[in-house]
């Protein structure tokens, strides 16, 4: 019965998707959009594979790509690290938050100038504008998830015997494991979010130069290809993440 | 009160034929949940089901409540199948089910405002019941901020309010002090006298059962089958001491086991 | 508490003292770390004579406000009404499920140059990519907000006669709303996002074009003074959105982040 109506779903979802494609696609074959506008999507694919080399297209993802895992883990490893020691660590919340808290509003976009400056056109100014739109979500949710621990269970791990470091690794962190999970992928989407429009701004390879590059030569194939690429590529990738999530701890916690 | 074998000679207010039930997440193979239930409520009785934790009790009150539907069989009140909740058949959910987003008096009003009852007479109803519950000065307060007790003591407000001629409660009272559950005891068997209701009652507790009602049914798990059922003749008030009561008790204590 | 946020603030105080420090004695060099002195200079030129060709910071502050606005408002108006309908209604929920999952997943500021090449550099691409942004985050929100109503609480309800338009005003609408002003906050930090992405082209308005058009002056103090004012006027508007909720929904303790 589950898996039938699994299959349910997932026709009705490919009919939907279906749909909207095949009117976009008539929309642009019977002439009402321009295609020198919207082209169909096959047109965009198709176009975009016979003007640019598929060794350029993968270039550009591949560097984009590393950009974003670079960025990213440094990202999530120091905002779960620091997040879960100040949350845990009184003084240290006292030292860390007004600093954080200060600089959170900030659109991590907004960052891009001041790293040019500290860092350079090069990769590492890109890196450090992705890892700040990682770091800033993980570190919140990872802070948030450790002071709204139920006491109860730290209680209970108390009467256990678990003290200190241990209490923290055996209770604590695994307690706060579902608020942390949030704020990964929500800075997941937002460092991916931050890599295009790094690229668009101050690049000469990636998938946001890629298509900031076609706009210069009028080649919107080119663009529609990327915004449907680089939507895919963030797709799969959260997919993966959640996935990856869900199997840890999908079981007792419903995300 | 007076008369013992009420139950017999009145027509059958709800009527459980063959109800089976397995969920739909079953494996197959595994027995069913609820097995043919056969069961006669008359009007006006007070019957309790106990049973192991896990037996189909809640599942066999929400078949009743027509909030789930049984695989086989059905439930009929007052002659016609149960087809959906509501219509005169008020609910006490095991986890309280409070709207967070009203107080306590907006919760307990809930039904009668689907009824179109003016405010003022809605207010009065509510505020009338919350005090029968204990909890005059709490009126205000949103579920979060009440206890779990208290919570409880909201939700079996809600269900009485609307006056419904069934009412089906799954541990009302166990999230309650000995001492509110005896008073709440006292008030559900005078609202249940007063008002000429008809209760199904869950409860873990035997004593608990012997004190309340007419009837006990005693379930098994999985299958889910009735057991035994205990038919309770003693006049109310009822002694817990009464070694009439305590011979029952032992009865029932041994089934269980 | 009180104790803790003293300390806090005078931590803060330190660090500006340090910073202040490490600069007048060469330790970091001024253009790229400008002092404190130097910021609260450039925040009294902003506000006296402006920068750049005279624009002072409240136009700054008030194009870019009027920006979020308009598209704010737009997406939050389009996808209240159209994530009730696809909630409510499991068939449309599920034709649709992998449409939106694929269109919020298209980056935002990657649809900029095909917006550019519609409709040019003007006001009108700036608002519809941050209605674009903000509807997204704003619908899928509305949508589970209606859709994971709690099943019990439906029963409940359903045991006290609610009828199916009062389940769905009094009932669900109630239990979506925490989930929508989740999605309402949510969409806010991407409309912050994408300002200061699209207000880095076709324009020296705003506050994205200020922090841009002062790297090209050299001018790094002024272009800090952007950023605490595109982070003040977020945080003054989230924390308003959020006060907003605590006079609404008294009942909820505050979804801060979506959870399940
Ligand atoms: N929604 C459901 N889906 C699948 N199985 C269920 C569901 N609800 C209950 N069950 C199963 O049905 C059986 C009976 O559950 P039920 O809730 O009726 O027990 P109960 O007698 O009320 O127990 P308790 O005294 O602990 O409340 C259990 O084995 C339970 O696992
Ligand atoms: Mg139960």
């Amino acid at each position: 019965m589950t898996t039938s109506v699994r299959w349910q779903d997932a026709v009705l979802g490919a009919a939907g998707t279906g749909g909207l494609f095949l009117l976009w696609e008539l929309a642009s074959r019977s002439g009402l959009v321009s295609t020198n506008v919207f082209p169909a999507p096959t047109t965009a694919i198709i176009g975009t594979l016979q003007t640019v080399p598929l060794a350029d297209i993968l270039g550009h993802v591949w560097t984009s790509l590393g950009r974003i895992f670079w960025g990213f883990a440094l990202g999530a490893v120091l905002g779960t690290v620091i997040g879960i020691a100040s949350g845990w660590y009184r003084a240290l919340g006292v030292l860390t938050r007004p600093l954080i808290e200060l600089l959170r509003p900030i659109p991590p976009l907004a960052w891009i100038p001041l790293a040019i400056i500290w860092f350079g056109l090069g990769e590492p100014s890109k890196v450090f504008v992705i890892f700040l739109g990682a770091f800033f979500p993980i570190v919140t949710s990872a802070y948030r998830g450790m002071i709204g621990i139920d006491p109860a269970l730290l209680r209970v791990g108390q009467t256990m015997g678990l003290r200190g470091p241990m209490l923290l690794i055996r209770v604590a962190v695994p307690a706060a494991m579902p608020d942390l999970a949030t704020g990964i992928r929500i800075g997941w989407g937002l460092s991916f979010g931050v890599l295009v429009a790094a690229e668009l701004i101050a690049a000469d390879r990636g998938m946001g130069f890629m298509i900031m590059n076609a706009r210069q030569l009028g080649d919107v194939d080119v663009i529609v290809f990327g915004i449907i690429l680089i939507g895919a590529i963030n797709l799969i990738t959260d997919y993966a993440i959640g996935a990856v999530i869900r199997r840890r701890i999908g079981r007792w916690h419903a995300i | 009160m007076a008369d013992p074998a009420r139950s017999d000679v009145a027509p059958s207010k709800i009527e459980i034929c063959g109800v089976s039930k397995r969920y739909a997440t079953d494996d197959p193979d595994t027995p069913l949940v609820l097995d043919n239930i056969n069961l006669a409520i008359g009007d006006n009785e007070f019957v309790t089901l106990v049973g192991r934790s896990g037996c189909g009790k809640t599942t066999l009150l929400n078949i009743i409540g027509g909030l789930v539907e049984s695989t086989h069989g059905d439930v009929k009140v007052n002659g016609r199948t149960v087809s959906g909740p509501g219509q005169g058949k008020g609910m006490v959910f095991q986890q309280h089910a409070l709207f967070p987003w009203l107080t306590a008096l907006q919760n307990v009003g809930f039904g009668c405002r689907n009824k179109g009852v003016h405010k003022a007479e809605r207010d009065q109803i509510a505020h009338q019941l919350i005090e029968l519950v204990g909890l005059h000065g709490f009126e205000d307060k949103y579920p979060a901020e009440l206890s779990g007790g208290m919570q409880q003591r909201v939700a079996i407000a809600r269900a009485l309010a609307t006056d419904p001629e069934i009412l089906l409660m799954d541990e009302p009272f166990g999230a309650l002090d000995e001492l509110t559950r005896l008073e709440m005891q006292d008030e559900l068997l005078r609202v249940w006298s007063a008002h000429k209701k008809t209760v199904v009652f869950v409860t873990h507790s035997i004593s608990e059962a012997l004190v309340l009602s007419d009837r006990v049914i005693l379930l098994a798990a999985r299958p889910g089958r009735i057991r035994r059922e205990f038919p309770i003749p003693f006049p109310r008030p009822r002694k817990r001491t009464d070694p009439q009561m305590i011979a029952l008790y032992d009865d029932i204590w041994k089934s269980l086991a | 508490m009180v104790t803790s946020r003293i300390i806090s603030g005078l931590c803060l105080i330190i660090l500006l003292l340090l910073w202040q420090f490490a600069v007048m004695s060469g330790f970091l060099k001024p253009f790229q770390f400008p002092p404190p002195s130097r910021i609260g200079e450039a925040i009294v030129e902003l506000a006296v004579s402006g920068f750049p060709n005279g624009e002072r910071i409240w136009t700054h502050v008030g194009i870019t406000l009027w920006r979020i606005i308009q598209g704010y408002v737009l997406a939050i108006g389009l996808a209240v009404p159209i994530g009730l309908l696809i909630g409510t209604i499991a068939v449309l929920d599920k034709l649709t499920l992998p449409i939106i999952t694929f269109l919020r997943s298209v980056a935002t500021l990657s649809l900029l140059p095909l917006v550019i090449i519609w409709f040019g550099t003007g006001e009108l691409t700036k608002v519809l990519l941050i209605a674009y942004g903000c509807f997204w985050a704003m619908l899928s929100n509305v949508i589970a907000g209606v859709k994971y109503v709690d099943p019990v609480m439906i029963r409940a309800a359903r045991t006290l006669d609610t009828r199916p338009l009062a389940m769905f005003v009094r009932v669900v609408i109630p239990a979506a709303l925490p989930r929508m002003f989740a999605g309402a906050r949510m969409a806010l930090g991407v409309g912050f996002m994408v300002i200061v992405g699209a207000e880095m082209i076709g324009t020296i308005q705003g506050l994205g074009a200020l922090i841009m058009e002062a790297r090209t002056f050299y001018r790094s103090d002024i272009t800090i003074v952007g950023m605490l004012f595109i982070g003040l006027l977020g945080f003054t508007i989230t924390s308003g959105l959020s006060w907003l909720e605590t006079i609404l929904l008294p009942w909820s303790k505050g979804l801060s982040e979506v959870r399940r």
